[in-house]
């Protein structure tokens, strides 16, 4: 397993629903992680601070719609940096039917609105073993 | 509020029930729910587990009162619901222009009214303008017409409300920190139609308050207050139909804040807000007068009900003693209660009917002035039509089927209702001196304690439901294995590119000297509105020279551009210590 879990938590800046979000940066750093949280506008600057942050795990969380834009900015950027190897997850409100499509795309798994903080935390232990 | 007799049977009586209600916890309590000792509300107010005399003996009736009088424990008006219901306000917002109106026209039809059958509408702005962007911006796509309209120019304000009576109707924009621009571009459109500013109804957000504990970006704490207090002054002397702010008590609620913060975070704001107004020349009567309160109605039942009594007795008696305000009108909280969205589940959406229905019945019985009902799909996606007409059931159900409309404040007198009404107050009263305490609300926001307070509560309220503390049906109790998700309201993909082509189609048709010079004198405007400290702002020359770059066709993105950058804009989180 890596030594230690770096995530980037990120929220578009015109999201104001981060309550959610926070809750889950909170239990991260409780669990070990060291969490780095941001806003965006684009998903370049998730890419890049990403990069900056040397991250193993990017969080986007969308609970006001548009996150399938986002989602597909975001892969395209992560492809363009060679950060394929970045484990992806969302949370929020994001439907079913989105979710079947964001998998495809390489979306690890999304933490729906009264998710268990430690189903997450588990979740990435183990997509992080080696 | 008793003699001596009737307290010495009633504390007889009560100590008959302790020793009764021992006996049937020390034989049954192993197998109880943990209420039965050391019950506590959300907030964590203590709770008995039943009330008596004794418990309201020491309460001065003073406080309590009858409806419509100082200081309005009861209620604002001395007629409730008798002559006229609450006022049916849902939120409306989607997609194009056309799209919203469509919905307005729709709810309509279905009944939806405001005061004295006033056409009444709760419009809703789209995320590419809540973040001051115009559609064509790289960051606007997937986002244009969600979770609210696309509207951001004088001609988007054409296709919204062309054919209606500007001057009949109430309208509120639901905006976030573009309530300037919005406003600037509502007034142009009514001057284009001939409808005077001064004969506008309705009423702007102006909460720049909520960036303590809200996530969108936002100006600087400071520079967001002096837009509050500008936009104050300007309604107080040109716009005396139009009710300028908007005490966002239930974002803060939504964000994690419990009942006892919503109370006092928001009335150590409106000390805040109202010693700015003096301070800038704007009269306490004239601003006080034109606020608005959008509060929670959240799961615990009763505190919620007593959060509304209290908060309307410590406002009246706050606004009086430190402002010396004198009219009623000045000292009443005016509600709109928007029901909890936070305590929606998406497991069995359906159950959320259930919990709006409780939410809206418990806003009734505490005599608030106008309500928005969350829909039971809010916690999945945008309402669809059939879930938003059914948030108007609703209260169209409690108003006109269950009687409880026939008396004010029905729960007056209750030993608990009333006793926690004192303990809410107290609760709420000791924050707001914490806050003073602080230097006030701005400066407690700097310091990052609205936020970190309430953020701790957030997750205290997760924690609870986690280790099941809080039941939460189809979360952490009764849950069932994941149905179908039910059809879900999606916006249609045309509406990216046609508001892409119209905003492209408006910057190419507009007269570009005009449109220079608008801007240029609004960005001088806005520059010196920047420099000014409280005492010297000018209200009036924000206010022209933004309406003036409406009327040139100035779309909000262009606008938000100049008050971004000379004002400052970040996410709130960074403006901490």
């Amino acid at each position: 397993m890596t030594d230690v879990v770096r995530v980037l938590l990120a929220k578009p800046t015109h999201d104001g629903h981060d309550r959610g979000v926070r809750y889950i940066a909170r239990k991260f750093r409780d669990a070990g992680f060291e969490v780095i949280f941001t806003t965006f506008l684009l998903a370049d600057e998730v890419a890049a601070m990403a990069i900056e942050e040397d991250v193993n795990v990017i969080g986007i969380s969308s609970s006001s719609h548009g996150h399938m834009a986002i989602f597909e900015d975001l892969f395209v950027s992560l492809k363009k940096h060679g950060l394929e190897d970045i484990l992806v997850i969302g949370g929020g409100v994001i439907s079913g039917k989105d979710q079947a499509i964001l998998k495809e795309w390489g979306v690890a798994r999304v933490f729906g609105p009264g998710s268990a903080s430690e189903e997450s935390v588990e979740f990435i232990r183990q997509q992080l073993s080696p | 509020m008793f003699d001596n007799k009737t307290l010495a049977e009633a504390e007889q009586l009560e100590q008959q029930w302790k020793a009764k209600y021992g006996k049937i916890v020390d034989r049954f309590g192993n197998q109880a729910p943990s209420r039965a000792w050391g019950p506590k509300t959300m907030s964590g107010l203590p709770l008995k587990n039943a009330y008596f005399p004794s418990d309201v003996q020491d309460i001065d009736y003073g406080k309590i009162g009858a409806p419509g009088e100082y200081p309005y424990t009861r209620g604002n008006l001395a007629a409730q619901y008798q002559l006229m219901h609450w006022a049916n306000q849902p939120v409306i917002g989607y997609g194009l222009p056309e799209d919203t109106r469509a919905r307005m026209d729709a709810l309509s039809g279905q009944g939806m009214t405001g005061y004295f059958g006033q056409s009444f509408y709760n419009l809703l702005y789209d995320l590419v303008s809540h973040e001051g962007l115009d559609p064509d911006d790289p960051a606007a796509r997937g986002r244009i017409g969600q979770c609210g309209m696309a509207v951001y120019s004088v001609a988007d304000m054409a296709r919204l409300f062309d054919g209606m009576d500007l001057a009949k109707m109430n309208v509120v924009h639901i905006t976030d920190y573009q309530v300037i621009p919005a406003l600037a571009q509502y007034i142009a459109y009514g001057q284009r139609r001939g409808v005077a500013a001064k004969d506008l109804r309705g009423n702007t957000m102006n909460y720049y308050h909520q960036s303590a504990f809200c996530g969108m970006s936002a100006f600087p704490p400071e520079q967001g207050h002096k837009l509050a207090v500008a936009l104050i002054g300007y309604c107080a002397e040109h716009m005396p139909s139009w009710n300028t702010t908007n005490f966002v008590g239930y974002d803060l609620e939504e964000s994690g804040g419990n009942a006892v913060q919503e109370a006092g975070m928001l009335l150590a704001y409106g000390i805040e807000l109202v010693r700015s107004c003096v301070e800038a020349g704007v009269d306490p009567t004239a601003a006080l007068s034109r606020f608005g309160f959008q509060i929670a109605q959240g799961n615990d039942f009763f505190e919620e009900i007593v959060k509304i009594r209290a908060l309307r007795r410590i406002w009246a008696t706050t606004m009086k003693e430190r402002f010396g305000v004198s009219d009623p009108r000045a000292m009443h909280v005016r509600i709109h209660t928007h029901t909890s969205g936070a305590m929606l589940t998406a497991e069995q959406p359906l159950v959320n009917l259930v919990r709006t229905t409780l939410h809206a019945f418990g806003a009734a019985l505490s005599g608030v002035q106008a309500m928005e009902v969350a829909a039971y799909d809010e916690a999945l996606a945008i309402p669809t039509e059939e879930s938003a007409t059914l948030t108007l059931r609703i209260q169209q159900v409690i108003q006109e089927e269950t009687n409880i409309t026939a008396v004010s404040d029905p729960l007056a007198g209750s030993y608990f209702v009333e006793n926690l009404t004192e303990q809410m107050a107290a609760a709420a009263l000791e924050l707001v001196d914490q806050i003073e305490d602080m230097g006030g609300y701005i400066a407690a926001q700097r310091q990052g304690w609205i936020r970190s307070e309430i953020e701790e509560n957030a997750e205290r309220w997760r924690d609870d439901v986690s280790a099941g503390r809080h039941g939460v049906v189809g979360v952490n109790c009764y849950k069932t294995d994941a149905a179908e998700e039910p059809e879900l309201f999606t916006v249609d993909e045309d509406v990216e590119r046609t508001a892409i082509e119209r905003v492209k189609a408006l910057r190419a048709a507009r007269d570009g000297a005009r449109y220079d010079a608008a801007m240029a004198a609004f960005s001088e405007a806005v520059a010196d509105f920047a420099a000014a400290g409280m005492a010297d702002i000018n209200p009036d020359r924000l206010m022209a020279t933004a309406i003036e770059a409406a009327q040139a066709d100035a779309t909000t993105g262009e606008m938000m551009a100049v008050m971004k950058d000379k004002l400052g804009w970040d996410a709130p989180y960074n403006y901490g210590p």
